[in-house]
């Protein structure tokens, strides 16, 4: 692994971690925790995104104890960007956003029996209030408990999609063309393949 | 003998047309510091990372030309490069300025006791010791640049290329990385600054050299900062442009020093 | 105990949360939750165990909105073993010197540095974005407003520091090359910590203690 892809993925796993402050600042219901993971991902390849994912559930955990076992989502996120950045869905948000919808329920789907096992459906707070929701409505305890993952990652993996490919428009083409996969994921061919 | 020699070398950065570096030659000998002047886009930033061996090697791109250096690879008895974004050569992995240091020196592979002496020797010559123990996230601009220089003389380099090294400093630390440059030149190592510090290269630099538009344009001894082209680029010293602006007359004083010798004249 | 290796520390700290869900509940989860909050209440009542208590109560009370009584003990106290304990982990283990540990182990600097790097970056990366939120609130950000409003302003902020941490990586890289950095490369260790026969005995100890649990788990239900 050359110096430069391993540079991005303690810097893309601080993107996921810090950018909790800019959502704080907009007063949205999101976690855009695995940006970093779909940025490396887009730039570099599944390998990349892996790690980048397994660096931020360890770091987050220092933070917050209950994250580890969420791991698992975060590598299920890498290789889904992964299959999405090469049917070049970053190109543009019109297929950036539903590609995001759907890895939204694949997460939610992966979260779902992570939570129901480990912590009986009771996640960080927003989660388990929609959670008791769920069950309010009447739903049976999984049930309500994919519900609450649902809506909580329903969106934020959308918006998490679309940042990503707001940010790969965004980058110059002198510095995306440094990165194996940059060009490929927004659909400019050429450079393509592991440098 | 040389220890860095460029024959003729150009470069062109990854995705671009225009070289950043056009059919540039230049040689530098043990022990010499060598100054690049010039303005914004001149190269001479590009040409220090081709001299470190990191273009193309790392940043991509294509080379032509030949660069040829003796000595061994990074780090000891090899070359090291300071950055001028003292903030982006932070290594990440240290939560001390002691250990942030010994960064290098522990990549190498040295024995402890070899790497905690080299390490005490750069504090000292930086005049940083008293930040040892602190986190380098909490250190001001000035004080990480001074940590970042450390860092590569702790590794005993043959070859010591500065890009702007005195960008985040007071004059004091200024004048402190340049007593530097010299003090590493006295001991044999080559050092390659790039610098918009003019006033201080009389100084401190054996050679000038003046890039534009990424091709060399002129080599020469330090009185070339006092001649008419270079006043006319900007990059005169302060003491010959106001010499030239006051109309006293050709050759200009390069320092203060000399200018007092030709006006007692 | 913050003078004990690394290595023994975060086994102590999976051991007891893997013991809390493969013994019975609610016993198991009682004396594995018990150990957890005595090393807490040990290495600072103040400074590890009101952090961990707090941390707990919150998932405590949604449990019991959740669950019924002996559910939320049983998942309750294995929730509290693993926070206590990681907590615990955190406020006694300072990062360096888990990297020490990991490269004296001889791991090569790759995974040290991954783990190092990311720690230290979140709080410069913390500070910039709060940066970008006051310099944007004064250009008249403001948070309020429709969805559509409130995307485009988290766009405004987000953009400019992720491409401002794409823009540092080719400088990192080459700060790290030049220091003659190499991936996968062994590298001295400053300070290693000390790792003695007892402790290498205690870690192994405890896998075995996991592994003989999760046996006897298994016979006693099948």
């Amino acid at each position: 692994m050359s110096v430069r892809l391993l540079v991005l993925i303690p810097a893309a796993a601080a993107i996921s971690l810090a950018l909790s402050a800019a959502v704080d600042a907009v007063a949205l219901p999101l976690f855009l925790d695995t940006t970093g993971t779909v940025l490396a991902t887009a730039l570099a390849g599944p390998g990349a995104g892996i790690a980048t994912g397994v660096v931020t559930s360890a770091v987050n955990t220092l933070r917050n104890p209950t994250f580890w076992p969420f791991v698992v989502v975060q590598i299920i996120v890498a290789l889904y960007a992964w299959l999405a950045a090469r049917a070049g869905l970053f190109r543009s948000l019109k297929t950036a956003v539903p590609a995001g919808l759907g890895l939204g329920v694949l997460a939610a789907a992966t979260s779902t029996p992570i939570s129901y096992v480990v912590f009986g459906c009771t996640t960080t707070g927003g989660i388990a209030l929609t959670t008791a929701l769920g069950r309010a409505l009447g739903l049976p305890p999984l049930g309500a408990c994919f519900f609450g993952s649902f809506v909580a990652d329903f969106g934020d993996k959308a918006v998490t999609f679309a940042l990503v490919t707001s940010v790969l428009h965004a980058l110059p083409r002198r510095t995306a063309a440094r990165f194996p996969w940059a060009l490929r994921a927004v659909g400019i061919a050429g450079s393509a393949g592991p440098a | 003998m040389a220890r860095l020699t460029l024959e003729r070398v150009s470069f062109w950065y990854p995705a671009t047309e225009r070289p950043a570096l056009r059919d540039a030659s230049l040689a530098v000998a043990p022990g010499e510091v060598v100054a690049l002047v010039g303005n914004v886009g001149a190269g001479a930033s590009t040409l220090l990372l081709v001299a470190a061996d990191l273009a193309p090697r790392v940043v991509g791109g294509m080379i032509k030309g030949t660069v040829d250096f003796r000595g061994r690879g990074n780090g000891e008895g090899g070359r090291g490069i300071v950055l001028p974004t003292p903030w982006t050569q932070l290594s990440g992995m240290a939560f001390t300025v002691r250990d942030e240091v010994a960064f290098g020196p522990a990549n190498l592979g040295w024995p402890r006791e070899r790497i905690a002496g080299a390490v005490d020797r750069a504090l000292d010559a930086l005049g940083i010791g008293a930040l040892a123990a602190r986190d380098p996230a909490t250190l001001s601009g000035g004080e990480l640049q001074r940590v970042v220089i450390a860092g590569i003389v702790a590794m005993e380099p043959a070859l010591v290329l500065l890009d702007e090294p005195t960008a985040e400093l007071d004059p004091e630390g200024a004048g402190l990385v340049w007593r530097l440059v010299r003090a590493l030149a006295g001991d044999g190592c080559s050092v390659v600054v790039a610098t918009s510090d003019l006033n201080a290269l009389p100084e401190v630099a054996h050679r000038i050299v003046w890039m534009e538009d990424g091709a060399v344009r002129r080599i020469g001894d330090p009185a070339l900062l006092a001649e008419n082209a270079l006043c006319e680029a900007g990059l005169a010293t302060t003491v010959a442009d106001v010499w030239r602006t006051a109309r006293l007359g050709a050759p200009y004083p390069l320092t203060v020093a000399q200018a007092e010798e030709r006006w007692r004249q | 105990m913050s003078r004990r290796h690394p290595f023994t520390l975060l086994a102590l700290v999976a051991a007891l949360t893997a013991l809390a869900w493969i013994l019975p509940a609610p016993a198991g989860g009682l004396g594995t939750a018990a150990a957890a909050l005595a090393l807490a209440a040990a290495a600072g009542p103040r400074r590890v165990l009101v952090p961990a208590l707090v941390t707990a109560a919150p998932f405590w009370l949604f449990l019991l909105l959740l669950h019924d009584v002996p559910s939320t003990i049983a998942i309750g106290l294995r929730l509290t073993t693993m926070i206590a304990s990681v907590v615990w982990v955190g406020a006694l283990l300072p990062p360096g010197r888990l990297v020490e540990a990991m490269v004296a182990a001889g791991w090569g600097v790759t995974a040290a540095y991954l783990f190092a790097a990311a720690l230290s970056a979140v709080p410069l990366l913390k500070a910039r974005a709060q940066r970008i939120v006051d310099a944007q609130r004064c250009r008249g950000l403001s948070p309020r407003g429709g969805l559509g409003r409130r995307l485009r302003a988290l766009r405004a902020l987000a953009l400019p520091l992720v491409l401002s941490v794409l823009h540092e990586v080719d400088e990192r890289a080459l700060a790290l090359e030049t220091r003659g950095f190499v991936p996968g490369a062994r590298r001295t260790p400053l300070a290693p910590p000390r790792d003695g026969t007892g402790e290498r005995a205690a870690r192994w100890l405890l896998l075995v203690a996991c592994g003989a649990a999760l046996a006897w788990r298994i016979a006693w239900r099948g």
